[in-house]
């Protein structure tokens, strides 16, 4: 390349314009932990003088529910709440209406059943997305799930760069999606995700991808730490069986007696939280064992108590996990597949019993109920662990890939139209 | 803080209700002559219990029957259709009337966290709850309304 001997493209060069980053997400305006996640790296991104847009593929709220800088700019495929469709007016409009009530009553084509998220996904959302992702050409375009990734694989060719994120460990997924992966993932310039076994895992179903390991980032590692004298456990996350909320009452209910003075506080909502109402009834648990619902102010809430607990089945990699311990809480953990096997090491920062194992949990969790010193030496040992997953650890990994995905793509489109470059 | 009776346990289980706490802001100069008082909201109709004293702590427990088992009820019931009934609970020393609820800690909104299980006598559905001002009181619906929302 002899252009780094004309001094004006040199600096053209040196400094190129850096590429729009478009962030494709189910629904930007919900509340769970990708969508954290991905506003936290929209954040950093933008602070750092990055041009970045979220886009929803579906709208059915009027507020974002997480920090989101206002230099972030954030659109909507398609506007699912009451009124926001307004039919086109005259005969062809009419014709238009039909059809949009038609499609949005079929189910999917382009997205395997097995996805978690199949349901959201019916031809007039489909034929939207399509639609949209089409058009782009330029800069970098990151889908956040194997539905948006799917499309995004086979419909956004018009010359942009494509960065496939998996918030979910590969064993996770259905066959039919784990299928639509090995045929439409090669076509992505990278695929970022969490855990080094799931790198690898990667790596392996797809020979020839680029696959790389970036986790999620914590907010913030300013936060208050525990003093480990509060006798209160506390979890958190969706009301919801992936959680394992289930099996952590249970093994509540199997030291109450021994520790009749520690509270467990579970935050979070959703659809289980009748079920488990009345599994800590059927344990006479209501004195010692409280669904608080969905918090705003969970930093302050885990700087409250003593140590976390993570009773997952299944995990990517557990966000509210590493920010509890940058409140320097240790950790009791299932070690479920994946993350917190990637971020904990057993007996230093947390302990880790063998997964969906009640006993093996509600035997960790007394072990640290009966020792303020061991709670507040793993607690400081956990800050450290955390530390590693700040944003200005985290961040800069995907400055360095969209950076250079862009050159790379820069570099190969030049050649492709014959430019001296 | 005003004095009050603090509550640290709730047993809503085989037929009774028991309490568990401590008097706070009032010395309990004798641990004799303490009662549990609930009051029928709304009226001056009262039902007391012993409960025992001890230092600052107390505990005490009330069988839910006594709850169905009002003389007036089944003509009122008769007029109004059955109605939800609160009961406000307080200990007594005969002086004073502490009000029972739970304001040391720091959980706000205890009537959506700390939720207890109702149990059934006679046809009434009998729950304890947290008031949005954290006391304790008892609510009886007959079993035509149980399971609506508080």
């Amino acid at each position: 390349m002899n252009v780094r001997n004309q001094a004006p493209r040199l600096t053209a060069h040196e400094a190129p314009k850096r590429p729009k980053v478009r962030y494709l997400l189910l629904h930007a305006y919900g509340r769970g932990g990708t969508i954290r996640t991905v506003m936290n790296q929209a954040n950093s991104l933008v602070r750092a003088g990055w041009d970045v847009e979220l886009v929803s593929a579906l709208r059915r709220r009027k507020d974002i529910q997480f920090p989101l800088d206002p230099r972030v700019t954030v659109s909507t495929v398609v506007d699912l709440r009451e009124g926001a469709y307004t039919p086109p007016p005259g005969v062809a409009g009419r014709w238009h209406d039909r059809r949009r009530a038609r499609l949005l009553e079929r189910p999917g084509k382009h997205i395997p059943a097995g996805e978690f998220g199949y349901r959201y996904f019916n031809r007039y959302v489909e034929e939207q997305l399509i639609a949209y992702l089409s058009t782009l050409r330029d800069g970098v375009l990151v889908t956040t799930r194997p539905a948006l990734n799917f499309l995004a694989a086979q419909h956004a060719t018009g010359g942009v760069v494509r960065v496939a994120q998996e918030h979910m460990n590969h064993g996770t997924h259905k066959r039919d999606v784990q299928q639509r992966i090995r045929e439409t993932y090669p076509s992505f310039d990278a695929v970022a995700v969490l855990t080094e076994p799931d790198r690898q895992e990667y790596e392996q179903l797809l020979p020839g991808t680029r696959v790389v390991r970036i986790p999620n980032a914590v907010h913030s590692l300013d936060q208050v730490a525990s003093d480990h004298h509060a006798k209160i456990a506390v979890a958190a996350g969706r009301l919801f069986p992936q959680k394992g909320f289930d099996m952590l009452i249970e093994a509540w209910s199997k030291l109450v007696e021994t520790y009749p003075d520690w509270q467990l506080r579970i935050y979070g909502s959703g659809e289980k939280k009748a079920e488990l109402r009345a599994l800590i009834e059927e344990h006479h648990l209501y004195n010692h064992v409280f669904l608080m619902g969905h918090t705003d102010r969970l930093d302050d809430e885990l700087a409250k108590a003593s140590f976390y607990v993570l009773s997952s089945r299944f995990e990517g990699l557990p966000m509210v996990m590493i920010e509890a311990m940058s409140h320097a809480l240790p950790v009791v953990s299932f070690d479920c597949p994946t993350g917190p096997s990637d971020v904990l090491t057993h007996g230093v920062d947390g302990l880790l019993v063998p997964p969906e194992d009640p006993d093996a949990l509600a035997q960790a969790m007394a072990k640290l109920m009966a020792d303020e010193s061991l709670r507040s030496e793993m607690g400081v040992a956990a800050v450290l662990t955390a530390a590693s997953y700040g944003p200005d650890a985290v961040h800069p990994r995907w400055e360095a890939l969209f950076t250079e995905l862009h050159e790379q793509r820069l570099g190969t489109a030049g050649a492709a139209k014959g430019l001296r470059v | 803080m005003k004095p009050h009776a603090e509550v640290d346990e709730v047993w809503p289980r085989d037929g009774r209700i028991r309490l568990v706490g401590r008097i706070h802001g009032r010395a309990a100069d004798s641990a004799d002559g303490w009662r549990l008082l609930l009051v029928l909201r709304g009226t001056d109709h009262r039902l007391r219990y012993d409960a025992r004293v001890k230092g600052d702590r107390f505990e005490s427990e009330l069988p839910i029957a006594d709850l169905a088992g009002r003389s007036d009820l089944a003509d009122r019931d008769a007029e109004a259709g059955g109605e939800i009934e609160e009961w406000d609970i307080h200990l007594t020393d005969g002086e004073a009337e502490l009000r029972v609820g739970r304001q040391l800690d720091d959980i706000r909104g205890k009537k959506k966290i700390m939720v207890f299980p109702e149990q059934r006598v006679s046809g009434l559905s009998v729950r304890p709850y947290y008031t949005v001002k954290d006391n304790l009181s008892l609510e009886c619906r007959p079993e035509s309304l149980a399971g609506e929302a508080i």
